[in-house]
């Protein structure tokens, strides 16, 4: 018996990284799981390595764009009756620059992948949950929503506005059956930081991939980078029955990093 | 298969309220623990209904006495042969006041419930867990460690205490393999608050019904949360699965505490 059966799934980036860890820990405890991406090509891949036959979907979009936000959740109604569980996951930066130097176009797109999909996505969501009465939006943040770092001030302004949209929300529905989380991630060794990782690190003058972890990790007391398998764990308490009365709540998956 | 097998664990306050339904979920992950409580009587009433047979154990003293928490730490060792997992988990407030009529002899003895036994506990439980560079320390703080309220200064201090004991003990043994965290839970109408909240609510100037009502309205779930709550938080912290959160300071309130 899995902590999910029964349970509808979708996870806004989930073909890799840390949406892929939920979608597969979610799919382990018997959920029904629809992940997201640009890329067919990868969606098809994905699908093919969770294997989960037609327990799992998927549906391609760019996620700054509000139609593949919200055609998610339609999608995930449509093909498996309901939707109970939605991640909203997805975030990034492109070109990203300190603040002197921030485009209007960079800064719009921050503001689009992080904050604007998790608001598109958490809107559609909860006009399916509310009249149900029931389901939980799960919403990966970061520890750069509690601090700031040179270099990154979009994803970090829009990571504090998410924890903002989140503790409202759960306001709003607390007694409606629906709670309203963030996991707030610290720097994590997915699978993508291991393919690109390298390069990043020569980009930034680093001597190697061990250096640009190690300059991630160095402010936490594990002194290592968190796992995707660590923050799925935390989504599935979270999504489970179990946490009915978990609400509004910033859980830190981050290796002691944060100051609060 | 459970999450915690053959994992050892300690759980002061064990014998109700969210002791109790930790070591319950425990047991459930296959841990062997040690429940510690005033009352041998309360002990081997909860042994008997948590029918864990020799995965259980009962260990009897007082958390105000350093004696006695290093006692059930050391205790717990020589029982199993190992501690895992610390659960700091007894405490409450004694003889709640306004700061201005607050006695020494209240806030003393609220520190020594809540942040002594944490840190007592803690210490000795450290002194097993760095040598074999694995561990888990788990604190229930509360709400009140997050938040100040008016006439509870003493239960305040002392939760907000622990947490600063928290998140620097896990700074310091962040890469020995050991965690420290605690969770924050909201309002819970367990044996502890049924028997202490009259005094809480007179010293807040309300009823007990009003105190309850007053938690309930608080949260975003309008309702109070319940032991199973933070069992279940605390088994994911105590896995291996939580390997990787440290320092962190977990609220389970129903959508209560602002940050």
């Amino acid at each position: 018996m899995g902590k999910l059966d029964g349970k509808v799934a979708a996870i806004t980036g989930g073909t890799r990284s840390i949406g892929r860890g939920m979608a597969e820990a979610f799919l382990a405890e018997g959920a029904q799981v629809v992940v997201n991406g640009r890329s067919a090509e990868k969606g098809e891949r994905c699908l093919a390595e969770m294997d989960a036959g037609d327990d799992a979907a998927f549906f391609a979009g760019d996620i700054t764009k509000q139609e593949t936000a919200e055609g998610l959740v339609d999608f995930a109604v449509e093909h498996y009756g309901q939707l109970d569980i939605c991640c909203l996951n997805s975030g990034g930066v492109q070109l990203t620059a300190p603040v002197a130097q921030m485009t209007d176009e960079e800064w719009q797109l921050e503001m689009d992948w992080n904050l604007n999909s998790v608001f598109w996505g958490m809107r559609r969501a909860l006009q399916h949950m509310i009249p149900r009465e029931s389901g939980r939006i799960l919403v990966t943040s970061s520890v750069e929503a509690k601090l700031g770092k040179a270099g990154i001030p979009g994803y970090t302004a829009a990571k504090h506005a998410v924890n903002g949209l989140v503790k409202s929300a759960a306001q709003e529905v607390g007694t409606l059956g629906i709670t309203v989380n963030a996991i707030l991630p610290g720097m994590t060794e997915t699978d993508v930081v291991v393919e690109t990782g390298p390069a990043s690190a020569q980009a930034m003058g680093l001597d190697g991939y061990e250096e640009l972890i190690d300059m991630f990790t160095k402010d936490s007391a594990i002194q290592r980078p968190n796992k995707v398998e660590e923050i799925a764990a935390v989504a599935v308490l979270l999504a489970s029955d179990a946490a009915r009365n978990i609400t509004g709540t910033l859980f830190p998956v981050d290796g002691g990093t944060m100051p609060y | 298969m459970g999450q915690l097998d053959g994992r050892v664990a300690c759980v002061t306050g064990g014998t109700r309220g969210i002791g109790r339904a930790t070591a319950e979920a425990f047991l459930r992950e296959g841990a062997q623990v040690v429940i510690t409580g005033r009352s041998a009587e309360k002990g081997d009433q909860a042994l008997e209904e948590m029918g864990g047979g020799d995965d259980v154990h009962f260990i009897g003293g007082d958390v105000t006495e350093r004696e006695d928490c290093e006692a059930f730490v050391q205790g717990t060792v020589d029982r199993y042969g190992r501690i895992d997992i610390l659960h700091a988990n007894a405490g409450g407030a004694a003889n709640p006041a306004a700061v201005a009529e607050l006695t020494d002899e209240a806030m003393q003895e609220t520190l020594e419930w809540n942040f002594w036994h944490t840190f007592w506990t803690m210490r000795a439980a450290l002194g097993h867990m760095i040598p074999q560079q694995s561990g888990r320390i788990l604190a229930t703080s509360s709400l009140e460690g997050k938040l100040g309220k008016p006439g509870l200064a003493n239960y305040v201090v002392a939760k907000h205490a622990i947490n600063g004991l928290v998140k620097s003990a896990a700074a310091e043994v962040g890469t020995l393999g050991v965690t420290v965290n605690a969770v924050c839970p909201g309002g819970i109408e367990t044996d502890s608050m049924t028997s202490a909240g009259p005094a809480a609510a007179e010293s807040m100037g309300m009823t007990y019904e009003e105190l309850k009502a007053m938690f309930a309205e608080g949260s975003a779930i309008k309702r109070l949360n319940e032991v199973e709550d933070v069992a279940e938080v605390l088994v994911l912290l105590a896995s291996d699965a939580g390997a990787g959160i440290t320092g962190s300071l977990i609220s389970i309130d129903g959508g209560t505490s602002p940050y």
